[in-house]
């Protein structure tokens, strides 16, 4: 499976996180940064499962809290890459092993 | 962090639990407040049902303790349950049993931070108090191993008679392998409440060239937070026996985090406030995690004390430098929201170095002289009137 950069995108395996609230806590190992996700924040981290694209992801998040696809989509890919350059995310299929920590 | 914190805490989330897997041990430090006896440990389904409901539950940072944990021949198999459950996980270990391939399992399986006790940079001071023989050699041999995988290693130092002046050392061998320390000085009684360990305990006169050392805290000591938390820093540190790995500023008018957004289980099931308030709120093999966290009446009512309402330590001039734990005001003075003695005495000599003039704890001043020389006795050891 190829990863663009829409995705797919998968949780790096190392991270340490959880959903308190409606709102997630995510800790990254190798930096012992804290992140902290919004409420659909969290509703698309959830569903960021090594197999939905952006625009899959998007249109949940449209139906969801009733936004229009537009903004959906752009809110959507601004999370994905900030996710990514944080390395909270990994292309999907990466090896744990090859996961960077 | 702060944010996280108070939010937590204002939905009674238990964000960090301390799990002990087991009270047994390949040390037998003289100070320990443990009974080392297995007295029916969980089993391993049951430590992953724990998991299980502890994640349900909100709780993100979770310690694993002991006794000694890798006595637990499942250990691994609890700390595969932890990563597949996503928490952020950290151990307390005398790190005799770690391996090169064990260190390497645990980085697999996520582990962030290994804290490990040394009481001494010398052999005969650390194997004395571990009564090991070859367990301080054996201890750091294992830190550079766990270094390799790039773990964070710790280093905790408790300070009892037998290694008060040992702290250098220590503090020299943190840097030299670059890992931050902490120095503790708390020795509790044990859980069942008998006092033996204390008879390890320095007094506060005994503590002041500790104090007063000006490469912990510049020789001012300053008013410290109302709520325990932990440095992570390679700076000089005191904390108390038990950290929950949090920020303490956001604890507001609170004690401490236990019971708010902490807990602690013991290898048997029993859910308690902190391991320093060892009041069972529960058993896990009778009850679901949450329903003895939200409702179980010793938490409401640890949950409803409020600092500012304690009713000596809130009249207390130099609150700011007391460091009270309820726990330890629960074991040694008998009440939860009372003041105890070991509290007042270091927090007078601390207000002292200061620069307080005849700093007198609120307890102290309530109780006059005639009152305080029982106390005295009490610090001696004996717990009976006098009959003369």
């Amino acid at each position: 499976m190829s990863t663009t950069p829409e995705g797919p995108w998968q949780k790096n395996p190392s991270l340490a996180w959880r959903e308190i609230d409606d709102e997630t806590v995510i800790i990254s190992p190798t930096e012992s940064v804290m992140h902290e996700l919004n409420e659909t924040g969290s509703f698309l981290w959830k569903n960021i499962d090594g197999l939905r694209t952006a625009a899959e992801l998007a249109a949940m998040l449209a139906t969801e809290y009733e936004v229009t696809p537009g903004t959906a989509l752009a809110d959507t890919e601004a999370l994905l890459q900030q996710l990514a350059s944080s390395k909270l995310l990994v292309p999907a299929g990466a090896a744990s092993a090859e996961v960077p920590r | 962090m702060d944010r996280l914190i108070a939010r937590t805490v204002r939905k009674h989330r238990p964000l960090s639990v301390h799990f002990d897997l087991t009270y047994r041990c390949n040390e037998r430090c003289v100070h320990c407040y443990l009974d080392h006896e297995n007295h029916g440990e969980l089993t391993t389904g049951e430590c992953l049902a724990v998991l299980e409901e502890i994640a349900k539950a909100g709780t993100l940072f979770l310690t694993f303790s002991g006794g000694e944990i890798f006595l637990r021949p499942d250990l691994f198999d609890i700390l595969a349950a932890a990563r597949r459950l996503h928490f952020d996980v950290s151990l307390k270990t005398n790190a005799l049993l770690v391996t090169r391939e064990r260190a390497a399992r645990l980085r697999e399986l996520g582990v962030r931070r290994v804290q490990i006790s040394v009481y001494s940079e010398e052999p005969t001071v650390h194997d004395a108090i571990t009564k090991v023989k070859g367990s301080l050699e054996r201890t750091l041999a294992a830190i550079p191993l766990l270094l390799e995988q790039g773990l964070q290693v710790k280093l905790a130092c408790p300070l009892m008679k037998e290694n008060l002046m040992a702290y250098r050392g220590v503090m020299a061998l943190a840097e030299n392998l670059g890992v931050p320390y902490v120095l503790d000085l708390t020795i509790t009684p044990m859980m069942d409440g008998s006092d033996g360990p204390l008879a390890h305990r320095v007094s506060t006169a005994e503590l002041l060239p500790v104090l007063q050392d000006p490469v912990l805290h510049g020789c001012h000591p300053q008013p410290v937070s109302q709520a325990a938390g932990t440095d992570e820093t390679q700076s000089p540190s005191f904390s108390s026996a038990v950290t929950s790995g949090i920020d303490g500023s956001a604890y507001d008018d609170l004690p401490c985090s236990a019971g708010h957004n902490s807990c602690y289980i013991s290898p048997y099931g029993d859910v308690f406030p902190c391991v320093q308030l060892p009041q069972a709120a529960g058993n896990l093999r009778r009850e679901r995690f949450a329903d003895i966290w939200y409702h179980a009446p010793q938490l409401e009512q640890l949950r409803a004390v409020r600092e500012s309402q304690l009713p000596v330590c809130s009249r207390c001039e130099i609150r700011a430098y007391c460091e009270r734990c309820p726990g330890l005001a629960w074991m040694e003075g008998g009440d939860l929201l009372g003041a105890y003695e070991r509290a007042c005495q270091l927090a007078e000599q601390k207000a002292k170095l200061a620069g307080f003039v005849n700093p007198i704890s609120a307890m102290h001043a309530e109780q006059g002289p005639s009152v305080s020389e029982a106390t005295l006795i009490r610090e001696s050891g004996s717990f009976l009137p006098r009959l003369n």
